[in-house]
């Protein structure tokens, strides 16, 4: 009976005059969009992931992220890159918190907490820009470690494997890993700064009154996917390039 | 009778208007920010907040100390990969409200992802077997 009455809304669903996903035109493209960049993320990810299987050594994230700004020569793995996960994350939880302002039709709290996570994606962006600047110095960059001649000495620190290993694999390891690192953070990176962008258009439509007169927030709720993605994405980052 | 009529009207209207009116809980009637019931959505908001942080303070601590405490790097791998998709699995069912969204478009969206299995075993396979035929020949 109750499998009846279910085929039957079923059908009527789909035979138009709304929508059958209950979703707006707008928000149902945005999940698609999504979806195809979580491809494209996806493939990135895998080539690094088939790279590293390909490679005999592969360097240790212990060993290559372990600086911490104004510490020095300090040893820190992980620490860094937990506080940039921390941060987005934050920056994700104060979005959702501007989603449910809307829904509410609360403007002041959609505002509060547009700038809260404007604050998150900047903080955000601030800390990858040390990270970059950091290796750059450490004579990493795209193209890096190619010279056939580098000193074992310059890059075997990244490394946890045997010397000789090291010694006959580590300087195309340490090239291919650089190269990854570079593309994906900074393709990610990219994304939170369009993001950041997208967070002050809808500030500024915000405070402007654009969305009061238009009876709903549904922008928010729409660029707040775009934002959750890029954290949902800096998840599976973190994974690949400093835990595994 | 009358009034009835009257919104059938207007849910035509904004459908051939302005759809988002119609799909972006306006016609919910949500109106007071200080109910219970958005308390109890903005509570379950900071418990989520709560996990992701926590799951996180575990990955870091399994990244540190993991190896070092005799744990073999397969098994901390596994540990890592099964956390990374339990907070993927929290931030797109509570923080993207796909969990809340209707059934049916919730499979429309994660049925394409299925694809990375095969994406995933094929080209990691692939690496391994490069390295074999480099390693051996």
């Amino acid at each position: 009976m109750s499998q009846a009455t279910a085929t039957t809304q079923d059908v009527k669903s789909w035979n138009g005059g709304h929508s059958p996903f209950n979703v707006s035109y707008g928000k149902m493209m945005m999940w698609f969009f999504l979806l195809s960049d979580a491809f494209t993320f996806g493939a990135f990810l895998i080539s690094y992931g088939t790279t590293r299987f390909f490679s005999a050594v592969w360097p240790d994230p212990n060993k290559v992220f372990h600086s911490f700004p104004f510490l020095g020569e300090a040893n820190a793995p992980l620490l860094f890159v937990s506080l940039m996960t921390f941060i987005l994350i934050l920056s994700s939880v104060t979005m959702v918190l501007a989603v449910h302002a809307g829904h509410y039709n609360d403007r002041k709290g959609v505002i509060k907490w547009m700038l809260w996570t404007i604050i998150g994606g900047i903080a955000f962006l601030a800390c990858q820009a040390w990270e970059w600047t950091h290796l750059n110095h450490q004579g990493a960059w795209w193209g890096s470690f190619t010279n056939p001649a580098t000193a074992l000495s310059s890059f075997e620190h990244f490394f946890t494997a045997d010397k000789a290993v090291i010694a006959q694999h580590g300087l195309q390891a340490t090239h291919d890993f650089y190269n990854y690192f570079f593309t994906i953070t900074g393709f990610h990176g990219f994304h939170v700064f369009s993001g950041v962008i997208f967070n002050v258009m809808i500030l500024l439509n915000t405070v402007n009154g654009k969305y009061e007169l238009r009876g709903h927030y549904e922008m928010v709720e729409k660029v707040g996917l775009y934002w959750h993605f890029v954290d949902l994405v800096w998840v599976f980052v973190f994974t690949c390039f400093y835990l595994l | 009778m009358s009034a009835h009529h009257h919104n059938d009207n207007d849910t035509q209207v904004l459908y051939e208007g302005d759809q988002s009116k119609l799909y972006s809980g306006l016609m919910n009637h949500h109106t007071d920010i200080q109910s219970a019931d958005s308390k109890k959505q903005v509570s379950k908001i900071w418990k989520v907040t709560g996990i992701l942080a926590i799951v996180t303070i575990i990955e870091v601590a399994l990244g540190l100390y993991g190896t070092g405490a005799g744990m073999p790097k397969g098994l901390v791998n596994v540990f890592f990969l099964l956390l990374t998709i339990y907070k993927a699995a929290y931030i797109v069912r509570v923080f993207m409200h796909l969990g809340d969204e209707k059934k049916s478009f919730l499979i429309t969206v994660l049925i394409p992802l299925t694809l990375f299995i095969w994406f995933i075993i094929a080209f990691l396979y692939d690496g391994g077997f490069w390295l074999e035929m480099n390693t051996k020949f």
